[in-house]
């Protein structure tokens, strides 16, 4: 769901990468923060297994910069692809804006990227949304792969809906701008639109919308905001344009691809040398050491009992390997963060333990209730 | 529901007016509870406002860890048959947060520290959340009325924009 904030000048969207498991949509986001402008892309948050396996999402801001007066944010998720999670990975479809399906072109995924399209209509409509209404943009990955696919072999198992789609190999770079950019024009021009696509009558039935407190009087400080990529791209070396739309929607995609970010290298997390994350970075955040967690139910949300446990031990956000890509030069590294959960919660383990917890947690709220009730 | 019903009520539209009553809620509420921040953030992870001492690390993070934290524990609390948990605490060693629903749409964050405790948070954040709640339900019926109050020129300037950054 769309936020406008008139308050604070900013229009916030939520886009989210969605695909089979292993497919690349990590990597995308990854690519995406080493090589936007530091100024307009946030840390890059990650909530993984050891193996780095999306366990709920990846997450990283990106400012596209100031849209008539307004600065226009994408928040940016990525889901785990396994089947195993489809639980997290509804929830960070909650409310989203537009959707990148990132598919893996190997043969032996065929199957898999259908499931996961199924898998995204069946959780969209959950949610009450048709995925025809979504924007959405397919991206074709790991085309380097030798066993790779033909694109017209991949459209015919994935495009019925006619969705613009993009060639990739995520972990060179090549193609990750060109999807991203696809996305954003169509949900912004999502956003503007205000009548009907069915080409109904333009003037919208609805009341006359109360004139904006602030809307075309500039915001001089997020100009600011908007350094000149070249700027923040030194020494990137050159690689041949990305990925060209395989279909051949907008020819301006193909003259972009010579722009500042659709050529600068990438170098993947694999081969990158290794860069501990600062821990002081993911100190600061709220994932950063929780001793302890309650949570209370409805239930005795009317009464006074308050709910507390036992300190758990503190998840450190652990340094791990990151890759050497454009945090070089003066301005600081903002690594990627990890939270870093301790192993993949099983569902039918998960209800006892919970219960448990919540027996636990009402004990220790009684008592803990006296004491808080003589603080009031 | 037509495309335009279902794109208004894809959008939530925040005037200054509406901040400013919010934000003299939490301002309000800070002032009593003694508490560092107040954030509410839209159930998307979307900041809506901030008071109060600003954080360290990404605010941007924050708030989608906060909802994503939200989601995930409403998930266990309908495997018991709860429709949600209305409050969740996490306890760090000088800093804890609390998360707590205001209407179906928006989560109330504040963050607190040893000046403070529990009980007077929850106490003064009930209050705040139910006249919270009020100013943002009357947002809910106006934005579904109203327009996205973009400029005219919002598609162009989007279009500008893009092929600046990409
Ligand atoms: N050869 C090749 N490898 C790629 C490409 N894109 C990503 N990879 C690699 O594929 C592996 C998995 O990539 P991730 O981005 O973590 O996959 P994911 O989709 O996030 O996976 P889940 O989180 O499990 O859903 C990594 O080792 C990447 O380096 C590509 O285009 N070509
Ligand atoms: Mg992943």
């Amino acid at each position: 769901m769309v936020q406008i904030n008139f308050a604070q000048k900013q229009i916030n969207a939520k886009i989210v990468y969605y695909g089979p498991g292993m497919s690349g949509k990590t990597t995308n986001l990854e690519v995406v923060h080493q090589r936007a402008p530091a100024p307009n892309r946030g840390d890059l948050t990650s909530i993984s297994t050891d193996g780095d396996r999306t366990l709920f999402f990846d997450y990283m801001p990106l400012d596209l910069g100031t849209v008539a007066g307004m600065r226009t944010c994408f928040q940016m998720y990525t889901v785990p692809g396994q089947v195993y999670y489809n639980s997290t990975r509804k929830l960070v479809l909650q409310g989203c804006d537009g959707v990148i399906f990132v598919a893996d072109s190997q043969e032996s995924m065929r199957e898999q990227n259908i499931e996961s399209l199924k898998n995204l209509e069946e959780n969209l409509a959950e949610y009450g949304k048709n995925i025809a209404d979504m924007p959405l943009i397919i991206q074709y990955n790991k085309r380097d792969m030798p066993g790779a696919v033909s694109v017209e072999t991949l459209e015919a198992d994935l495009n019925q809906y006619g969705a613009p789609s993009f060639e990739a190999v995520a972990n060179t770079g090549q193609g990750v701008f060109p999807t991203l950019k696809a996305l954003a024009a169509v949900v912004l021009k999502n956003l503007s639109q205000e009548s009907s696509a069915g080409g109904s009558s333009p003037s919208p039935a609805a009341p006359a919308a109360p004139a904006p407190m602030a809307t075309s009087d500039g915001v001089p400080e997020q100009s600011a905001q908007f350094a000149a990529p070249a700027a923040a791209q030194p020494g990137g070396e050159n690689h041949p344009p990305a990925a060209v739309p395989s279909k051949a929607a907008d020819s301006s995609e193909a003259d972009n691809a010579s722009a500042p970010l659709m050529e600068t290298g990438f170098t993947p997390r694999e081969n990158g040398v290794p860069q501990p994350v600062s821990a002081a970075s993911a100190q600061g955040s709220i994932s950063g050491a929780p001793a302890g967690t309650a949570m209370q139910g409805q239930l005795d949300s009317g009464g006074a009992a308050s709910t507390a446990v036992a300190p758990a031990p503190a998840r450190q956000a652990r340094p791990r390997p990151q890759t050497a890509g454009k945090s070089a030069g003066a301005r600081p590294a903002k690594g990627r963060q990890k939270a870093a959960p301790k192993a993949p919660v099983k569902k039918q383990g998960n209800t006892v333990y919970t219960i448990a917890f919540i027996v636990l947690a009402a004990a220790v709220g009684a008592v803990l209730a006296k004491t808080i009730l003589s603080f009031l | 529901m037509s495309h335009d019903q279902q794109l208004r009520a894809d959008r939530l539209v925040f005037y200054e007016k509406e901040i400013e009553e919010l934000n003299s809620e939490l301002d309000a509420f800070l002032e009593l509870s003694k508490a560092k921040t107040a954030m509410l953030i839209d159930r998307e992870g979307h900041l809506v406002t901030r008071r109060g001492e600003s954080i360290k690390s990404s605010l941007d993070s924050v708030s989608a860890l906060i909802a994503g934290s939200f989601a995930a524990t409403r998930e266990m609390a309908r495997l018991m048959g709860e429709d949600e948990f209305a409050v969740l605490h996490h306890q760090g060693v000088s800093n804890s947060i609390q998360i707590q629903a205001v209407g179906p749409r928006t989560l109330m964050g504040v963050i607190f520290d040893g000046r403070t405790n529990l009980g007077l948070v929850r106490f003064y954040a009930q209050e705040c959340n139910r006249r919270v709640k009020e100013i943002l339900d009357q947002v809910e019926v106006q934005s579904s009325g109203r327009g996205s109050g973009l400029a005219e020129n919002f598609s162009e300037s989007a279009e500008a924009a893009l092929d600046k950054l990409f």
